[in-house]
């Protein structure tokens, strides 16, 4: 038999003693508990993977029509800014008199209006149905 | 002849592969759960205790433990190794803890389970805690590992994640610094020498 160490015995000895101290004073939760606390947990965890993909379809979304906007908005601005000062009461009273308007938009910019307009309330329906 | 039939066949040929043969795993279910916790529950929160010196870290840690031991979805292939994996577990988890707290010396010092005993009667139990508190986590860890636990040092490199060849001039650092401590505060045992 090999000759133990005598540190080695020394310590051993002592870490022995350390352990057999009982400090416990109550009991430990009840293992029904933590397994099906446990298991909820891994129930979010799957659900959390498996709506990942959906969160992640669903910010691409805000993302494309964000830039759909942009893309519209800087597409047909100088049209669009002489279109909404059409609304002042001096260019109304000039238009009431005969004045021809500066300039006109077109019904493809009217209809891609519609189509982004339409896009952005399903998403925000969406949004608002899918958190409640 | 064919060229199978050249081949000699071991007599040790059918106990290798049984023996290389990976054990069929079977998920944990609810009572084979219960059992392991029943069995290694005490054990695991007494190493937590004596590492971290708090019952109430003691608690949640002995939770967060078992919580991820399940989260892993453990197979079982024999006790010793999930025993070795829920010590591993639970190392991992008193190792973050001290990184979160940073401060590991400091809250070794006035924890309500020592101050309790300084209030009590039990003056060796306190003594034993304080001298023990001197070590640094790891110190604790590859002590109780391999005195209480009795673990191997590859088991014990692998929980608390150093080299194996390492793992025997630690311990021995470890053992040394211990005595002197012990030593200083005059709890050193008396070693029968044959």
């Amino acid at each position: 038999m090999p000759e133990l160490d005598p540190l080695e015995a020394q310590i051993g000895a002592w870490m022995q003693q350390f352990a057999a101290l009982d400090d416990r004073k109550h009991g430990f939760p009840d293992p029904s508990a933590l397994w099906v606390k446990a298991k909820l947990l891994q129930t979010q965890a799957a659900m959390d993977r498996a709506t990942r993909p959906i969160t992640r379809v669903q910010i691409a979304a805000y993302v494309i029509v964000a830039a759909g906007w942009a893309a519209l908005l800087t597409w047909k601005w100088s049209a669009l800014s002489a279109w909404l000062n059409s609304f002042t009461p001096s260019r109304i009273i000039l238009d009431a008199a005969g004045a021809q308007a500066a300039t006109s938009l077109s019904m493809t910019f009217f209809m891609a209006l519609f189509a982004l307009a339409s896009v952005t309330v399903m998403l925000a329906f969406h949004t608002i149905l899918a958190e409640e | 002849m064919t060229a199978d039939g050249l081949i000699l066949q071991s007599p040790f040929a059918l106990h290798r592969t049984a023996t290389f043969q990976r054990t069929p795993k079977r998920p944990m279910d609810e009572a084979k759960f219960e059992a392991f916790y029943r069995k290694t529950a005490g054990r695991i929160w007494s190493y937590i205790f004596r590492m971290t010196g708090n019952a109430a870290t003691a608690d949640d840690l002995l939770q967060k433990t078992f919580f991820r031991f399940l989260r892993s979805n453990p197979a079982i292939v024999h006790d010793d190794h999930l025993r070795h994996y829920i010590f591993k577990t639970a190392t991992n988890l008193v190792f973050d803890h001290f990184r979160e707290t940073k401060r590991h010396r400091e809250a070794m010092v006035d924890t309500p389970a020592i101050a309790e005993s300084r209030a009590g009667r039990d003056e060796l139990r306190h003594d034993m805690m304080r001298a023990f508190a001197e070590l640094k986590p790891q110190e604790r860890a590859l002590l109780w590992l391999a005195h209480v636990e009795g673990s191997s040092h590859e088991e014990i490199a692998d929980a608390i994640g150093v080299k194996e060849k390492s793992v025997k001039v630690m311990l021995f650092r470890a053992r040394k610094r211990l005595a002197a401590i012990l030593t200083r505060r005059g709890l050193a045992p008396e070693v029968r020498h044959a």
